[in-house]
Formats: structure tokens, sequence, C-alpha cells
């Protein structure tokens, strides 16, 4: 198994959008779901987790509805927003921006510059 | 949308989910968590409690879900005022003097800004009423004899063209009577020009006001009724719109009934009912009211108006002289002439009674916070932050005042109306105290204003870090605590301010006392006034006017039919000559000999030769004109001391010749006798009777026979045996018996009036007792309110060092010292505040003494300083004797 890692402030909220954008989820299946794409390797507390979900729906990216889950029990599944899809896109831009552009700067040699 | 669905939908954007649907889902999780941990290979026992301890309980998820949204200062400060109220409940005496004090505190605030409110901010209910002016002339040498000025029609017109002018309102006050029925009823009637629903843009309670519409063919015969006469006459009746109503025999319909707040004209007389000013008779002149257009200062109007003043200067050469001309005033001006500076007194009072409230509930929660430094060591050292705790006192306090500002809201409603009740003749009639939304949004500012202003100090106190070594012990040990200086400046600035309140009222009582003691020179009791006008059953026949024989005789006929009522002991017969304030102006005269006295002036009184004994005035020298000499009317008059005093001093006053050129009848509505204006001899001098308001000396007056000059009114004197009212009833038949027709005046001006309500009514004897009255309640209060906060302050520091006491009183030390050192402190600073409040007192004795027109005496300030501190003393040394009361053993089992 590969080392856990620790996820940045904020990104949390990013890849619940982007979990839920794959299709509607319970709660918990978000984070099963974020936990399975990451290959085990986010280590998600699921106090804060919880917290993350409630902001996200507060600001109305996600919308909660209740329905029947895998094992016929009522659960809550959350599904993207316009305004979600939105932001997820725009987040994913702005992520992979700086990430470029941070491991540019991180990939240069001294006798590069 | 209804009000509960408007709070169910703002409450749902605050937070959008409930606490059974955000726990639900928690469950929902948990349990999909544990079957996992199940599937896993964990004993069902096992994966119960990882789940629990990974996930936490379903009861604290909600809060979870409400510090996401942002609820958690929402959710805190409803548990801070929570723990506010429970503390008031735990501590009853103290929530009820806390509250108590900003109750009384924010109540007499709330009703002077009502006051306020309602005279000199919105005392009118007209549309743009600080746009309406009145219409004054003046003479530019005489810049302080304002006249108001009446138009003919066509001046009307011309002015109502003016640049200036937005638009003009005409009214004329008339006498009418009301007939058709048993007894015909004198009324107060108005004609107003037909724009009148317009111009006043004034709501009518019941059907409409008059309209452009009423002036169609001369004139419609309607009528608007006002509220009072609406009230006395129909009762109330809503179903009168539509009915006859009979003036002067003829009908006219009713078309509406004004709301109560519309008491259109005060200044003149209130009137009954209006009509359209087409009715009017044609010689009928205009009284304008001129609403000017926006954003002209009646400054700049004036000037506008000088070309309009000149061209009625060059029409009317008679009536206009030169250097005359017009000016405008806002109809709000006599009445901030008259009331302001009262009223801004009265403020300051009551401002200064806030302020010794918050003092006060700031020095009882100090005096609280000392035993409450215990539970806020504790919260302080369980982590909460200063801010946090400042918050919690702040959040207490405003809960103190905002209990305090309901309170004191629905005092005021009550207070509000007391000023009106002590002087309802310095008040605009139409101003109508009410609580209404700015005064309570004024009342909620200065509640929280209040909470931050007296909880704040106590906060920042109480919240210091180093009260964390109080932790350790409950007991605060044998030493006295240190830093008491808060609480005496808090102390001594109550004592100052109450003192200013109390030397305030001993000073308003006394000049009070002084007016109420002055010599009024005639006799009030049991002597009231009626008004008449001898026209027959016609007022408005003009025409066809009496001789003055015949007026005269008619007049005296009336006076022998009351004079024959039973109980009643004299009637007297007198023209405008009702004291304490004579409203004939005063007229030049000529004096035989002396030239000493440029243009000497007196006012003259038209009575009758009974009017001196009625009034119980004393008689001087020489003697009173006989019946004859009455009917007469020439040749003869009689002066007052005064009179003597000032022109006469050099001789004897009998026997020397005086005239009076200006006794001539100016219109057809006087006749004067034949040799009115001829030289009359002084047969006799009588004693000075008020005439000029209680406030000032008695003004030169000559006393004429009032057959001089007969005007279409008179006024009849009558003293009686007990309460004159009591004889209304009976004089009234006896008035119907000589005329059917004939009645008593309703007016105010020459209406039914007993001498002693005259001089309630006077101006300056109203406002004084207005200021005696408030002020001794003010001051009552203040000092009831610094001798709460010393008490309280005092028993708090006796309850808190009582092991001190103990061992003092162990080690021997006398009782008398432990008393001192219990009372010291509050003594101190109340000694201290009485220094200062006299300090203070002598002064602002200069600017009080210009508002209250009374100069500070030296001797009711100390009167009050002395009774300050003999009460003082008293609320040091009742709960200091519990100091002594410590019995030593007691006190030190606990250490």
């Amino acid at each position: 198994m590969t080392k856990p890692v620790e996820l940045p402030q904020g990104t949390l909220e990013m890849l619940i959008l982007k979990a839920v954008s794959l299709g509607p989820l319970h709660g918990y299946g978000i984070l099963l779901r974020i936990q399975q794409i990451s290959g085990e390797r986010l280590e998600i507390l699921q106090g804060s987790f919880y917290t993350a979900i409630y902001r996200v729906e507060r600001r109305g990216w996600i919308k909660g509805a209740w329905g029947e889950s895998e094992n016929n029990r009522r659960a809550r599944f959350y599904s993207l927003t316009t305004a979600g899809t939105r932001q997820l896109k725009a987040e994913t831009a702005k992520w992979t921006d700086m990430a470029a552009v941070v491991a540019a700067i991180l990939d240069k040699k001294a006798d590069k510059i | 949308m209804s009000l509960l669905a408007a709070i169910r939908k703002l409450w749902h954007s605050i937070a959008p989910r409930t606490h059974s649907d955000v726990e639900e889902e928690f469950r929902s999780t948990l349990n999909a968590y544990q079957e996992d941990l199940i599937r896993q290979g964990l004993p069902e026992e096992e994966a119960r409690r990882k789940a629990r301890i990974e996930l936490g309980q379903p009861a604290a998820q909600n809060e979870t879900y409400r510090r996401a949204i942002g609820l958690r200062l929402f959710d805190e400060l409803g548990g801070d005022i929570r723990y506010g109220l429970r503390g008031l409940r735990r501590n009853p005496g103290f929530a009820a003097v806390a509250v108590l004090s900003l109750a009384l505190g924010i109540g007499a605030t709330t009703a002077m800004f009502s006051l306020i409110y309602a005279v000199l901010l919105h005392p009118f209910p007209y549309a743009d009423a600080d746009r309406i002016t009145y219409l004054f002339g003046f003479n530019e040498k005489h810049p302080d004899g304002f006249t108001f000025v009446t138009l003919s029609k066509a001046q009307f017109d011309d002015l109502r063209l003016a640049g200036p002018v937005d638009s003009m309102l005409g009214f004329n006050p008339t006498g009418m009577q009301i007939t058709g029925g048993a007894f015909p009823e004198e009324i107060a009637g108005t004609y107003l020009t037909e724009n009148a629903g317009t111009f006043f843009g004034v709501r009518p309670l019941l059907g409409r006001n008059i309209e452009p519409s009423d002036a169609e063919n001369g004139g419609h015969s309607v009528v608007v009724l006002n509220y009072r006469f609406w009230q006395r006459h129909f009762g109330g009746d809503p179903q009168v719109i539509g009915r006859t109503l009979e003036i002067n025999h003829a009908p006219y319909t009713i078309i509406g009934v004004m709301p109560r707040s519309f008491a259109f004209n005060d200044l003149a007389d209130v009137a009954d009912v209006y009509l359209p000013f087409s009715l009017a008779p044609t010689i009928s002149v205009y009284v304008p009211w001129i609403k000017l257009r926006p954003h002209v200062t009646p400054a700049a109007a004036n000037a506008a108006l000088e070309p309009i003043a000149r061209e009625l200067a060059k029409q009317h050469p008679e009536r206009f002289q030169e250097h005359w001309h017009l000016a405008l005033k806002p109809i709000l001006w006599t009445f901030q002439e008259n009331i302001g500076h009262t009223l801004k007194l009265l403020l300051a009072g009551v401002v200064l009674l806030l302020i010794i409230g918050c003092a006060n509930c700031s020095i009882l929660l100090l005096a609280r916070g000392r035993t409450r430094r215990h539970e806020l060591a504790i919260r302080s050292a369980i982590g909460a932050s200063r801010w946090r705790i400042i918050r919690q006192l702040l959040v207490e306090a405003i809960v103190i005042s905002c209990t305090g500002a309901v309170l004191g809201v629905a005092a005021s409603y009550w207070l509000a109306k007391l000023p009106m009740v002590l002087s309802p003749d310095s008040f605009p009639a139409e101003s109508f105290i009410r609580i209404n939304a700015p005064i309570l949004a004024f009342s909620i500012a200065l509640a929280l204003l209040c909470g931050m202003l007296f909880g704040l100090v106590p906060a920042l106190r109480l919240s210091r870090r180093d009260s964390g070594h109080m932790l350790p012990g409950r007991q605060t040990g044998v030493v006295a605590s240190p830093a008491k200086r808060r609480w005496s400046v808090l102390i001594a600035a109550q004592v100052a301010l109450t003192l200013l309140l109390m030397a305030t009222a001993g000073t308003a009582i006394r000049s009070f006392l002084w007016l109420m003691r002055t010599p009024l020179g005639y006799d009030p009791a049991n002597v009231m006034r009626l008004g008449i006008r001898p026209h027959g059953d016609d007022p408005f026949d003009l025409g066809h006017r009496q001789s003055r024989e015949t007026t005269v005789a008619y007049i005296e006929q009336i006076r022998e039919k009351i004079a024959s009522v039973p109980g009643v002991s004299t009637v007297a017969v007198g023209v405008d000559a009702m004291p304490p304030f004579v409203s004939s102006g005063a007229q030049s005269f000529e004096i035989d000999g002396t030239r000493d006295h440029e243009q000497p002036e007196a006012r003259v009184m038209l009575v009758d030769q009974r009017y001196f004994a009625t009034l119980r005035i004393s008689l001087l020298q020489g003697r009173i004109w006989n019946a004859d000499e009455n009917n007469r009317g020439d040749f003869i008059a009689v002066v007052n001391h005064a009179f003597a005093m000032r022109y006469l001093s050099s001789s004897s006053a009998l026997g020397r010749q005086l005239r009076i050129p200006g006794l001539i009848s100016r219109n057809r509505y006087q006749v004067a006798s034949a040799q009115s204006t001829a030289w009359r001899q002084i047969i006799g001098v009588v004693g000075d009777a008020r005439n000029d308001g209680l406030d000032h000396p008695v003004a030169p007056a000559i006393y004429l026979p009032y057959t001089t000059l007969v005007r279409p009114y008179a006024q009849f004197f009558v003293r009686t045996q007990g309460d004159p009212l009591a004889y209304l009833q009976s004089i009234r038949g006896a008035v119907a018996s000589v005329a059917s027709g004939q009645t008593l005046s309703n007016s105010s001006f020459n209406g039914t009036l007993t001498l002693n309500e005259a001089i309630a009514r006077d101006a300056q004897y109203s406002s004084q007792r207005l200021f005696s009255v408030l002020f001794s309640v003010f001051s009552a209060i203040a000092l009831a309110l610094a001798l709460v906060g010393i008490f309280s302050l005092v028993a708090y520091s006796v309850a808190q060092r009582t092991t001190e006491f103990g061992v003092r009183l162990a080690l021997g030390a006398p009782r008398k010292h432990v008393l001192w050192v219990a009372a010291r402190i509050a003594l101190v600073s109340a000694t201290a505040g009485i220094v200062m409040g006299l300090a203070v007192d002598s002064f602002l004795g200069a600017v009080l003494a210009h508002w209250m027109q009374n100069a500070f005496a030296a001797g009711s300030l100390f009167a009050a300083a002395a009774l300050l501190a003999l009460s003082a003393l008293l609320a040091c040394l009742l709960p200091a004797r519990h100091a002594i009361a410590v019995s030593p053993t007691e006190a030190l089992r606990y250490e």
C-alpha cells in the first residue's frame, strides 16, 4: 500500500463535487468513492467530511433528496446542481493550472535557470 | 403571504434542514458504515463501537451541521440571552432594581421625545405643514408688534399668483347658531375656501372634505364636522353623513367628519363646523394660510411679497400705513417660540435621569460581578476568550435594558400625557401624543445604547485576565479587595447629577410659590365670566344693527335677569376685561397739564360700575361712577394705582382730565357714545388688579363705562355663592327668558370660564407648575435611584467582606471603626458627588437662570444638598450595620 496523502485546505469540497458529478450518491457513498478513486491513499476524517458536505450543500453546489440505497435503506442522495457543475469546472481548471505551475518550478534544475 | 409563512420562509433560508432530517441522514450513514465494518469481518458489537467512536453521537450531529452552515454565533447569542434571563430570574431583587432604574429613565426619555415629536417636529396633520405660513403685517418702527393680515377677495386672488406661493387657503371664523332644536346653541363655524381638501391633505374620518365643486351656484349648502363637535352633538354617530344640520335657520347637508387630530384652527378658535367660503356673507375677509413652494424659505418669500405689500399699501392707505411690511411665519412658529425652551429643559432633565439610571445599573452589575468572579474565572480557565466573556456580560446587560425599555415604553404612554394635562394651553390642540414608529425606534436605540453603556464598564472590568488567580479559593480572603475607584466615580457622578436635578426642582418650586403668592388685586373665587352676542337671534344681520341705547338696554336687561337667579350675588358687565391677562391692548391718551410723557399709553377697560365690587377690586380714592353716568358713558374715568403712580405722581389724581382720541367707532360693528373722545375727569383711583399676566407688573389702566363704545358682544362677571358653574343651567334659562334666541357664547375667548380657571390657564402659571411638578418627579426618581445605588454598593461590599469584619472585630476593633470602614467608600464618594454637584450647579446656574427666568436660589440649593447628604448617610449606614452584626466566630469558621 502506498503512503497516505493529506489534503490541503479546501480541496475536500472539490473532491466531493467530483465524486457527485459521476452520479448521485449518499454521504457515506461519497466518502467511499473518493477513497476508492484515490486508491485508498486518502485518509478522510469522518467528522470533518460531513462538515464539508453540509457546507457544499449550503452553498447550493449539491442538493440532497431522500431515496432508497442499494440495500433498501432510506438514504439522502446528493446530486450536482448547475452551480455545482460550474464550480467544479472552475476549481478543476484552477487546480490544474496551479499544479502545473508548481510542478514546473519544482522541476527546474539549477543549470537551466 | 401571511406573517407566519414569511417567518417560516426566512427561517428556512437561514437553516434549510431540520433537526430530524440531519439526524436521520446521520443514522443511515452510521448504519451503512457499521455494515461495511461487519462485512470487513468485525464482530457486530465491535463494529457498532468503532462506528460510534469515529462518527460521534447522532445528537451532536445537528450542532456540527449548524456550525458548518455558520449559525454558531446565532446559537451562542441565543444561549447568552437565555442565560441572562435565567440570571435575572435567580436574582429577582437585583433584576427588579436594575430593570426599574432603566424603565424609569427610558420611560421618561421616550415620553419627552414623544412630546417633542408631537409638538415641535410634527404637531399638525396637514400635508407639508412645514411649508404652511401665516401672513403677518408689521410696522418697521415696531418690529415686534405683529398683527394678522386679512385680505379682500381681490387681494387674496392677487397674492395667490405670487411666485413663491404654492397654494393658499382662505378662511374666516364666524360665530353661528344651531337652530331647529328646543334651545338654540352657539357654535364656532369657519368658512374655508373650496380648495380646503387638497390644501390640508387630511383624509376625513367619514365622508369627504370641502371640494372645489362645492363653490358652484353660489355655494352648496354642505357642512363638514369637527371631531369634537361630532362627539358632543351627535354622540359620534357613524350614520351622520347625509343628515341635515340647521344652522342660522337654514338646512345644511353633512358631508364629512374630520379626524380627531384635525383641530383647525387653534390659533383663533377651533371650529365646530366647516362651510364652503362661497356661502360666507359677501363682506367677509380672507384670513390666509400660505403654502410656499418647496425649498422657498420664509425670508425669501418675504422679499418676494414686498411689491405686493407696496401695492396693498397704495390701494388701502388707511389700513396699511407707511413703514408697513408683510412677513410670513411658519404655523409652527408660535408653539416653538412658546414651548421650545420648556421642552428642551425637560429633555435635559430626563436625559440626566437616564444617565443616573444607567449609572445605577452599572453599579449593580459591578457589585454583582464581584460575586460572579468565580464563575467567570472558571469560564476563562476552560478556554473562554476575553471577547467571549465580554460578549456574554454585554448580552446580559442588554437583556436588562431591553426589559427596561419594554416597561419604559409602556410607562411613557402614560407619562407623555402628563405635561398636556398640566399645561393644556401650551400645546397645539392638534398635537395628539402617541407612541408611533419613530418613537418606538428611538426607544429601541436608546435601550441598546444604554445596555452598551452600562454594560461595557463592568464587562471590561470583570473580563480581565488577572481574575484567573481568583480560581483557587471561593473566598476573597481577609484582605480588603483593591481598587474600587470605578464604583466611587459612578456613585459620585450619580450623586452630583441628582443634586443638579434636585436644585432645579427646588428653584422651579420656589418660583411657582412666588407666583402663587403674588397678590392678584382681585378675588377670583366663585366668579365666572359669561359671554353673549346681543343681536337677538340673527348674529349676521349686521344691516339691522341696533342703536347704542337699545343694545345697552338689552345688555342691562339680561344682566338683571342673571342677577335675579337665586344664589347669584352680583353681576357686572365688562368687555374684554378678563383678568389676569386683559386682551384689550394699550391705547395712547392725553393728560391735561403735563407734557413730560411722550406718547403715554394705558389699557382701556370697558366695564360697568359693578365690576369693581364683583371682582372685589379695592377703591383707593374718590368714587366709582353711578348708574346714570354709566348710561351716558362720557366725561368720567377711573384709573388704577399703577396709572396714578406713573402719570399723575406730581399731584392728586382726582379731578385731573384725560382724553382718549382713539376711542371712536372704527367700523360698523361698534357704536361710540356722543362724546367718547372728549375730556374726561378722573373721579376715582382703584387698586391694582393683574391685567398683564401673572409674571408682569400691573400695567396702567383706565376704566370707562362700557357704554362709551358698544361692541357686538359683551361679557358678564357673575359672583355666586359656591361653585359658579353649578348655576349655569338656571342662568341659561334666565337669559333665554329675555329673548328666546339669545344663547351664551361657547367660544374660548368669550365663553364660560371661571376666574380661577383663567389663572390656571395663564401661560406663566401653567409652565411654572409644569416645571415644578415634573422636576419634582424627576428629582424624586433620581434621588431614589441614587440611594438604591449607594445602598446596594455598601450592602454588597459588606457581604463580600464578612470575613474581614469578623477578623477586625475578633482582634478588638471598636464597632464604630468597623462601621466607618464598611461605609467609608460610599460616604466619601457621595460627599465628593455633593461637592461636585454644588460646583456644577453654580456653574450652570447662569444658563438655567436664563431658561427658567429665575435665578438659582442658594437657599434651595443647600436645602437640596442637605437632604441628599442626609439620605445618602442613611443609605450607607443601614446596610453597613450588618458589618458590626457579624459574629467573629461565625465569620472565621469558613477560613
